[in-house]
């Protein structure tokens, strides 16, 4: 510590850590000790404090360099275990992408799980081809490869600790599968991610001590931060880092290939960063609480960018088990493992103890100002409202005859039942009538359809026609939030519309 | 006690085989998930282990297909503790630890006639594993 004691410096604190007397404590240990003391004591005592997270981290891979077979040949297409992979450079560079899903398992197995079983040490099945050329005539090659084999074996996530995320909830009226995982029908559940307290952005938030070549914990390994991550956004406290290590020296325990069903293939990643405690205010800092860390409660069941909100909660609600959202109480579970979190944070600091792991500065400091924008979309797409028209409505207590003219007056072939307040009761169809009329029934009740499915006005015509096609339907309803009838859309506007189009 | 899964097919549904066994064994018996409609259908049932041969033997004779329903197990060399599963499962059968591993109660847990949180393991830790050993993964939902 600097003469008057308000100071520490990156050197002296390697220092101590090659002396083996460095002060560390986990962020969850640092918390506790600002509680209990104060911030100026804790400051006094603790010169680095290590963070972590384990999370699903979808923008992550891994870079390898296979060397040259012979004769060589020039990659124009690769798969290891039947996951394709990428060719982004030179003859035998290729990058393994996560969310790359095998072709035989796919959301069973991916790059996720191809990284995972190299690090682990297991042999992986390598086939490639080529167009082959005058230096590299080789047109296909087959061969199985372990990670000793490779040139390079480079982790470069180059989105990864994003500084907190949403917590997800479906309230439509079936099941959905996302990369927030199962979401059930309404609002039966919920997921969020995160490490919220003890996440590395969350206990340095301008980013005084991480940057470009700040030295961390990735994947069991040692790694460094190269720069922000893409759609970094620290203005909404959305910060994202991008990092990079020797895949060759991290773990299968803290990277392993991850499933989401009907959605695709991840990895998760264990990240941590050493914070240290240079002045008084990073102390304060590290010793924010999941209480003071809110996100958003977000309706996943819009298939829209922009999508609907239930308010805010905190990550010390989340961690509770429950929530409440509009007045119900909604069980909640998180998809990041708060348990590797805690891990990944207490190996950083026991390798800091033994003196394997020195601090680094950071050579510049990941940007504090930038946001992340949307597309810019140049050609517009149309929405269920562009289609949608007055829907041809009646009562239950119409008679079936009424309803047969109805029918043949407007000529429509589906009539909404609705109720006096304009509620969607059901549906009837003009083949429901007819047979209705041959069979001599009478009463509405007995043929009209009570689950229907349904569309709303501000969703994509796509995705509204995907569920015509899915059920093998003719007409939508249109019904808003309380279930009223604002119209109709049927595949005949669908097609002449998405038709027009193509 | 013993979990027992009756199937019903259409023409058994709307007789009252269930009370009637229950009348004439004096078994006690708990419904703990059923899923039936007037075409058939599934219900499971919990009955005292001393009693459980005795009614599947009693179902099969009126003809009712029964069976012990598929155990849910978890490789916890696997499972890395996310969580994910948690506030799916509709009996709270999974819990959290003090130091935060995921846990399963086998007791609680519904088996093969619920298997919601089946598909949302990430690390595909979860099965349905058969009583006589034969492993198979459980793709319903
Ligand atoms: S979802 Fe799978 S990995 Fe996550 S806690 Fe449950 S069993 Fe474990
Ligand atoms: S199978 Fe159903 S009851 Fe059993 S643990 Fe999974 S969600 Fe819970």
């Amino acid at each position: 510590m600097s003469q008057d004691g308000k100071t520490r410096t990156i050197e002296e604190i390697n220092q101590k850590i090659k002396k083996g007397d460095a002060q560390v404590l986990t962020a969850e240990e640092m918390k506790k000790l600002v509680e209990s003391s104060s911030v100026e004591v804790a400051f006094k005592e603790v010169d680095v404090v290590t963070t972590g997270t384990f999370g699903a981290m979808c923008s992550s891979g891994a870079l390898v360099n296979l060397g040259h077979s012979d004769p060589p040949i020039k990659i124009d297409r690769a798969w290891i275990n039947d996951v394709e992979v990428c060719h982004p450079g030179a003859a035998v560079d290729l990058f393994i992408g996560a969310t790359n899903m095998s072709e035989k398992h796919n959301y069973d197995y991916g790059g996720g799980h191809v990284i995972s079983d190299l690090v682990a040490g297991k042999e992986v099945e390598l086939r490639a081809t080529g167009v082959g050329t005058d230096c590299y005539p080789r047109t296909s090659v087959k061969t199985t490869i372990t990670k000793d084999d490779l040139n390079q074996f480079m982790l470069l996530n180059f989105r990864n600790c994003y500084q907190r995320y949403n917590c997800a909830v479906n309230s439509s009226d079936e099941v959905i599968y996302t990369y927030m995982s199962k979401l059930l029908p309404r609002l039966r559940n919920a997921t969020y991610s995160g490490a919220g307290e003890l996440n590395p952005l969350m206990n340095d938030p301008n980013y005084e001590t991480i940057g470009l070549g700040t030295r961390i914990f990735l994947g069991g390994g040692q790694g460094y931060v190269i720069g922000e991550g893409t759609q970094h956004s620290p203005k909404s406290l959305n910060g994202t880092l991008m990092v990079k290590g020797d895949a060759k020296q991290m773990s299968p325990e803290f990277l392993q290939g991850a499933s989401f069903t009907k959605y695709g293939t991840s990895m998760y990643v264990g990240l941590g960063i050493p914070i240290p405690m240079l002045n008084i205010g990073l102390a304060k800092k590290t010793a924010i609480r999941d209480s003071e860390i809110l996100t958003d409660i977000v309706d996943y069941s819009a298939p829209r960018r922009d999508r609907p909100k239930f308010g805010q909660v905190s990550y010390r609600d989340l961690k509770s088990g429950s929530i409440t959202i509009n007045g119900k109480k909604v069980r909640v579970s998180s998809l990041s493992s708060l348990k590797m979190a805690k891990k990944v944070s207490s190996t950083l600091k026991e390798w800091i103890e033994e003196g394997t792991f020195t601090l680094t500065a950071p050579i510049e400091r990941l940007p504090t100002n930038t946001v992340c924008r949307a597309m810019r979309q140049t050609e517009e797409i149309p929405f269920v409202v562009s289609v949608m028209h007055p829907a041809v409505t009646c009562t239950e207590d119409e008679d079936i005859r009424a309803i047969a003219t109805r029918i043949v007056t407007k000529s429509v072939n589906h009539i909404v039942v609705i109720d006096e307040a304009g509620k969607l009761k059901g549906i009837v169809t003009s083949w429901d009538i007819t047979r209705a009329m041959a069979e001599g029934k009478k009463a509405l009740a007995d043929i009209e359809t009570h689950n229907v499915f349904t569309a709303k006005p501000d969703e994509p015509l796509e995705v509204a026609s995907k569920r015509l096609a899915q059920h093998n339907i003719s007409a939508l309803p249109v019904i808003d939030i309380e279930r009223k009838v604002l119209g109709i859309i049927t595949s005949e506007d669908v097609a002449k519309l998405l038709g027009r189009r193509n | 006690m013993g979990r027992i899964l009756i199937r019903f097919s259409e023409e058994q549904v709307s007789e009252p085989i269930a009370s009637q066994i229950i009348i004439e064994y004096k078994v006690p018996m708990a419904i703990l998930s059923a899923h039936i409609n007037n075409k058939g259908g599934e219900i499971l049932v919990e009955v005292p282990d001393t009693m459980q041969e005795q009614v599947v033997e009693a179902f099969r004779k009126r003809g009712v297909t029964t069976m012990v329903p598929k155990l849910i197990e978890v490789d916890s060399e696997k499972c890395f503790s996310c969580g994910t599963c948690i506030a799916l499962c509709p009996v709270e059968a999974i819990k959290t630890d003090k130091d935060h591993t995921v846990q399963f109660d086998k007791e609680k847990c519904l088996g093969s006639t619920c298997s919601i949180c089946v598909d949302a393991c990430p690390a595909r830790a979860i099965k349905s594993v058969k009583a006589n050993g034969n492993e198979n993964r459980d793709k319903k939902s």
